[in-house]
């Protein structure tokens, strides 16, 4: 989207370094991001793709050993600062994971767990809404409003991830992360999915990971290259695809390794 | 010289599988290709001479003892002695024999004896004989038997099948067969004294029992309100209580911790330091009670006013609590660590904290375990038995009161039987009539853990 034919960037990333304890992950990452647009993240396995979406919530200070450096800025405020409230970085940043990951609990209770606990809804209506337009906006709510009170672990892979990406929705997140939402799906789920992220891009900017280079084409308006944990090239999707200035973008883009 | 035919036989099947082995090497030198690997020719044989020497050993077993007891008495028959008497004869015999024999010796007896030793010696060395002739045929056949293309492997593999289903079957025969003991002298108990008194009746004195004189015919009137079970079982269900009091918060709370928040090094300390715990005899920990824990609760209780037993529930009920710590914490700890980090990942993704996520979404997954660990203690608390002997007192009172002293079934057990017991007296039966009950709780909550664990893992898998 553009005001006044300026990008508005979301996020801002500036010299983004991560160690695995001693051994280093990510070098020197500048990376921007633009608001309500789509950015795939790609690159061969173990560059580092994942580990920097997983500092934009600081999902890696789950991981012990793990130490992120340099500055990441949403809405003009560093996330790496220490005055950050993780539970309201995370609130305002949801997140799909690789493999569906439904709470052992009912589709209902998977999409209000995130609203209860930032306390989003005073009533059980303004909830019953909330799981209502959450399902809606996942492309889910057609088929299971008749089971909201069954396992959410019941469902079909697919619909399980939908069911993730409404719970993620639920609280309103300005932007959505997604680690390979669609590598273990089928294709039609995985055609759902891509079909709702390009739904859900009104609403809320999106970084999605991918190995699928047709998948990163099909979706995203924006690329960025990473490579043994470099941000080797970044820019338009289209650009990136077709012409590539860096020739590791050109060959892992025509498939000469990864 | 059972030993060493013992060692002899296991060395001729060590020799029997080398031999096997070597066969199929020489088969294959020349060319041919083997229905198995080498080792199974070994195996093959080897079974050859295990399977031989099990039967007759067996077979000696079962009826050797009982023809030397024939031919022994077979001196003794058309001399007018009645059943009872030549057993009698028969067991001086084996005393004398073995040097055993306390009593008048008579001349009789010394000849039988000698005569036993001499049919027990033959009987080995023709044992010997047998199974080691028997034996070195069946390899021999085996050896000549096996070619190229015979059948090796189905055999050795159908061994140990049935090798290992004997065990499982040797597990489960000896469960029904304690069962069965416990059934009759069950049934035995109940002829003398009603179920109703015993189920609903609330005075245990079996000490009342002890003074019938054996030689009085029994008269079951006399043994009304000497075995009502409910201050027993009263008792044991409130130290039980009093135990989990203890054990499920402390353990399930320090299984959290270790699982979800000790750093990667306090748990590698801090676990093995708790499932020491579970590595005290419990007869230390009944000591601990009875002399350390009961005597300080009383004192504090007296400063306090309070009449404080020094044999009181409390005291065994919380140092049982104590003991079941470990169960809990440590399978709590692995149900909990086994929940997928995808469902942390999901939670905290959500801006959920450590606590909400343990609470809402770690514990519920792991409940079934849990639970099932809850009742695990639960049954060892039930069934503990040193403890509450040395610290809660043997007098059966009913009561509610943590600080009086209450006795369980297990410690009446070991009331009723420790000393001298005459079988088929109700004192005695009384006993089994208990262990029944308990074995009875025990699997009805057994039952439960299980349907309890069933129900939740078909909702959250």
């Amino acid at each position: 989207m553009k005001k006044n034919g300026v990008k508005m960037i979301k996020i801002n990333s500036k010299n983004v370094d991560v160690f695995y304890g001693k051994k280093q992950a990510l070098f020197n990452i500048n990376l921007d991001i633009e608001e309500n647009q789509v950015t795939a993240l790609i690159g061969p396995s173990g560059c580092g793709k994942s580990t920097f979406l997983r500092c934009l919530n600081r999902m890696n200070d789950v991981i012990d050993i793990c130490r992120v450096k340099g500055q990441i800025i949403i809405n003009d405020f560093d996330i790496n600062d220490k005055s950050c409230d993780v539970v309201r970085l995370r609130e305002k940043i949801g997140m799909v994971f690789q493999k569906p990951n439904p709470f052992p609990k009912t589709i209902y209770e998977n999409i209000s767990y995130g609203p209860t606990i930032h306390g989003m809804a005073q009533s059980k209506n303004e909830m019953d809404e909330i799981v209502e337009t959450s399902l809606k906006k996942a492309a889910l709510w057609e088929e299971v409003k008749d089971r909201l009170h069954e396992p959410g672990t019941g469902l079909s892979g697919g619909q399980q991830q939908r069911l993730c990406i409404a719970r993620a929705i639920s609280v309103k997140p300005e932007v959505i992360l997604m680690d390979e939402p669609c590598s273990a799906l089928d294709p039609i789920a995985t055609a759902q999915i891509e079909e709702l992220i390009d739904e859900l891009k009104k609403d809320h900017t999106i970084i999605i990971v991918t190995h699928s280079m047709a998948q990163a084409a099909r979706v995203s308006q924006n690329t960025g290259f990473f490579h043994l944990g470099e941000l080797i090239e970044h820019g338009s999707t289209d650009k990136i695809f077709k012409n590539p200035e860096n020739k590791k973008t050109q060959d892992y883009i025509t498939g000469r390794f990864g | 010289m059972n030993l060493i035919l013992f060692i002899f036989i296991v060395l001729l099947g060590f020799t029997s599988y080398y031999f096997g082995r070597k066969k199929a090497y020489t088969i294959q030198s020349t060319n041919k290709r083997l229905t198995a690997l080498p080792q199974f020719y070994g195996y093959y044989l080897a079974i050859w001479c295990a399977i031989p020497a099990f039967i007759i050993f067996s077979l000696w077993a079962i009826f050797e003892p009982t023809i030397v007891k024939l031919l022994i008495l077979s001196d003794y028959s058309n001399q007018g002695y009645l059943d009872d008497e030549l057993n009698l004869i028969y067991e001086k015999t084996k005393a004398l024999s073995r040097g055993q024999f306390t009593g008048e010796i008579t001349p009789f007896i010394e000849a039988s004896a000698e005569k036993y030793l001499s049919l027990r010696s033959i009987a080995q060395s023709s044992k010997a004989v047998i199974v080691l002739s028997i034996i070195i045929a069946s390899v021999a056949y085996a050896y000549k038997k096996i070619s190229s293309n015979s059948r090796t492997r189905e055999p050795v593999e159908k061994f140990l099948k049935v090798v290992l289903f004997t065990a499982s079957l040797a597990a489960i025969l000896t469960t029904v067969g304690i069962v069965f003991s416990l059934i009759f002298q069950t049934i035995d108990f109940f002829k003398v004294i009603p179920l109703f008194d015993f189920v609903f009746g609330t005075h245990w004195y079996p000490a009342k029992a002890f003074v019938r004189d054996s030689s009085e015919a029994l008269d079951p009137t006399m043994y009304s309100d000497t075995f009502g079970a409910v201050p027993i079982f009263a008792g044991t269900f409130f130290i039980a209580f009093i135990a989990m009091c203890v054990a499920i918060p402390i353990g399930l709370m320090s299984g959290i911790y270790l699982a979800e928040y000790a750093s990667v090094k306090v748990r590698q300390y801090a676990k093995p330091l708790i499932e020491i715990l579970a590595g005290i005899p419990t007869v230390v920990y009944g000591f601990f009670a009875a002399l350390t824990v009961g005597p300080f609760l009383k004192e504090i209780g007296n400063s306090m006013g309070l009449d404080v037993s020094a044999e009181s529930a409390l005291a065994a009920g919380g140092v049982m609590g104590i003991m079941i710590i470990p169960f809990i914490s440590s399978l709590s700890d692995d149900v909990i660590t086994s929940v997928p980090q995808s469902l942390r990942d999901g939670s905290y993704a959500m801006g959920a904290t450590k606590s909400e996520t343990i609470k809402k979404v770690i514990f519920p997954a792991a409940l079934p375990g849990i639970v099932g660990s809850i009742l695990l203690g639960v049954s060892r608390a039930i069934g503990e038995t040193m403890i509450v002997v040395m610290a809660s007192g043997l007098a059966a009172n009913l009561t509610l009161n943590p600080l009086e002293s209450t006795s369980t079934i297990t410690a009446q057990i070991v009331v009723i039987l420790i000393g001298d017991q005459a079988f088929g007296d109700p004192k005695t039966q009384a006993a089994f009539a208990l262990g029944m009950s308990l074995f009875l709780v025990t699997l009805c909550l057994n039952i439960v853990a299980l349907r309890v664990v069933k129900k939740y893992r078909e909702k959250y898998e």
